[in-house]
């Protein structure tokens, strides 16, 4: 049993007379607890199958199954809450809100949840503990060093608690010094806190990070130097 | 969704200076409309009240001016003798300015016994016993003493008439309040020996079984030979007919009340559409969160909201005070609007903000719920 299941997903453009077709019948199961990099060249399609599973982005046609949803399924409203409960997304740009402190931010996702206010005030300090932001909780955006929003854009996306972690170019805006801090928490994220985490990333040594690496060529996703159909086929 | 109101108001208040000017336009455009619509009213409660229907004025037939109408004061005794009528005070008109003006000072002398009897008022200070006692004694309506900063005691002169002040009232009816009352001898006098003996008008109050509009033409028929003949209608009607020029004038002046409504709604609408502008790409973060298109749209109408309703606020408050401490009124041909705040009038404005601010959040709301998240994420 895995925990995200896409099967046969194809994603089509049309632009102008011409169709631009980044996932053809890609097939991917990720199982609970894994840390997954997807790596390919730039323009491979990596950052929408990524949004097609964090559920931002809508299918030309197969299926994506995270949970036991079919998310292709759901309507916009649905699927929002869906994404609220199981969702957490780390941006390349952390994309954190200007006018909200860092302890806000991280607040933010548990304002669509049922919560009483002292869970959620316990939960953002478990949050921002775990990325070690305790001393910046009221700090803007702004007054801070782009590492510390990127932690603070980590701790926003796993202060709910998702059944997965997705991640498109955590590091991708960051040196070399704080990409090594970013990948270690996000090993931490996954290890400690046993999260499942998908991280879209095109640089091979922040890839090689992880515990399972696909890359995606031309269309077809890739482990192991062989399609993830065939690979998924032999085991089903 | 309260939840989110820290983030709106951080929102409206990271863009101040945009925040300000939008709910300052607001606030300037609702006072605008409180006050036309307090001009409004004021021309409605002279002819709206009962005392407007049921009792008669008697003019001069073919005059407007006060100046111009001259009654003989005995015509009140064949007026009392008709079957119906409950009582007659004769009234000398005076007035410095007898066009439409926003400082017409309007003198009526009446004998102080039927001022008593007919009148609705409340002395906020000097005595009724000291104007009574006195010749050049005056009763100044709260408005005039507000604006002329008359008090007790002191003197004042419009023109040839010099009174003294012997009491500041406020009146029951708005109107009133922009009233100097004088005795009825020495208004007479003072305008020449040949006033006295006459008056302006003849103001008839009825038995509740009388009808005005039978015993108004009994009047006029009966006078129609006289020495001078008459017109005589409802006190609303005198009212509304000699301030026919004005009230067409008013009732222009109606549309840019509406004018002021469409204003705010676009004013409000620009500010909005450009605060989704500026916000593409972090509502589209707030939908990654989680955030649902609806509630998205909901966010939007709550910003538009806030900024028309605090500035429909404040120019209501704004209204509210000048109007209340201005005392100001326009009066033509003796007869005077007052320009009254009220509460009805606020609560309308307040509601126009909010209906406004909800329209006006609408189209910008829309288009932010509909945004689709992917490409708006790549949004610059
Ligand atoms: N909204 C869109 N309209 C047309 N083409 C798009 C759109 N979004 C992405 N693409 C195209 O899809 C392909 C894959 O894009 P993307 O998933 O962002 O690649 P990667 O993240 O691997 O760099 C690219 O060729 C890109 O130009
Ligand atoms: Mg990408």
């Amino acid at each position: 049993m895995s925990l995200v299941y896409v099967t046969n997903v194809t994603k089509e453009y049309a632009n102008g007379e011409e169709m631009i077709r980044p996932l053809d019948g890609v097939s991917l199961s990720i199982d609970e607890g894994d840390f997954v990099s997807l790596m390919g060249a730039s323009g491979s399609g990596k950052s929408t199958l990524l949004n097609l599973i964090a559920g931002i982005d809508q299918v030309t046609s197969g299926e994506i199954v995270v949970a036991g949803t079919d998310i292709t399924k759901l309507s916009r409203g649905k699927l929002a809450d869906w994404r609220a409960a199981h969702i957490g997304y780390i941006f390349q740009t952390h994309n954190l809100i200007p006018v909200l402190t860092a302890y806000e931010n991280v607040e933010l996702p548990l304002l669509l949840l049922p919560m009483s206010g002292a869970e959620r005030r316990k939960r953002v300090e478990i949050a921002l503990e775990a990325v070690d932001l305790t001393s910046r909780v009221t700090h803007y955006p702004r007054q801070m060093s782009g590492g510390q929003e990127q932690r603070v854009g980590i701790a926003r996306a796993i202060v709910a608690n998702p059944t997965v972690v997705v991640a498109d170019e955590p590091t991708g805006s960051l040196d070399d010094e704080t990409t090594e801090q970013i990948l270690q928490l996000l090993e931490r994220v996954n290890n400690e806190l046993s999260m499942t985490l998908l991280m879209v990333t095109h640089d091979a040594d922040a890839g090689s990070r992880a515990k399972r690496k696909i890359r995606l060529e031309r269309g077809k996703l890739m482990e192991n130097g062989k399609d993830t159909k065939t690979a998924q086929l032999r085991t089903a | 969704m309260f939840k989110f109101i820290p983030y709106i108001l951080k929102s409206l208040w990271r863009h101040r200076a945009r925040t300000l000017l939008t709910v300052s336009g607001t606030a300037v455009a609702l006072l605008v409309f409180c006050f036309i619509g307090a001009v409004q009213q004021g021309l409605l409660a002279l002819t709206a009240t009962e005392d407007a229907g049921r009792t008669l004025i008697v003019f001069q037939e073919n005059r407007f001016c006060p100046q111009s109408s001259r009654l003989p004061q005995d015509y009140e005794r064949t007026i009392s003798k008709i079957t119906g009528v409950k009582d007659v005070v004769p009234i000398k008109v005076f007035t410095n300015n007898c066009r439409a003006s926003l400082d017409s000072i309007v003198f009526q002398g009446i004998q102080p016994e039927k001022l008593k009897a007919w009148r609705d008022f409340d002395l906020q200070s000097g005595d009724f016993t000291s104007f009574a006692a006195q010749d050049d004694a005056a009763l100044v309506g709260v408005d005039i003493a507000t604006r002329r900063g008359l008090k007790v005691g002191d003197k004042f002169t419009i023109g040839d008439v010099s009174v003294v002040v012997r009491g500041v009232f406020q009146s029951a009816t708005a109107a009133e309040n922009n009233l100097v009352f004088t005795q009825l001898e020495f208004l007479q006098r003072a305008r020449g020996a040949n006033e006295v003996g006459t008056v302006t008008q003849l103001e008839v109050h009825l038995n509740d079984s009388a009808d005005p509009q039978k015993i108004a033409k009994q009047i006029d028929q009966v006078f129609k030979t006289g020495p001078v003949a008459t017109t005589t209608r409802t006190k609303g009607m005198f009212q509304a007919d000699t301030l026919a020029d004005l009230a067409e004038l008013i009732g222009f002046v109606h549309w840019l009340g509406y004018a002021c409504v469409g204003l705010v709604l676009s004013l409000v609408a620009t500010t909005t559409v450009m605060a989704v502008q500026d916000r593409i790409k972090e509502h589209a973060v707030l939908q990654t969160l989680g955030l649902r298109p609806s509630r998205v749209f909901a966010l939007v109408i709550t910003e538009s909201l806030l900024l028309s309703t605090l500035g429909g606020i404040l120019g209501v408050v704004g209204s509210t005070l000048l109007l209340s401490s201005s005392g100001m009124s326009v009066a033509a041909e003796g007869v005077t609007i007052a320009f009254e705040p009220s509460f009805v009038l606020a609560i309308q404005g307040v509601l126009i903000a909010i209906v406004v601010g909800i329209l006006a959040g609408i189209a910008p709301g829309w288009q932010a719920a509909r945004t689709e998240i992917v490409p708006a994420l790549r949004h610059a």
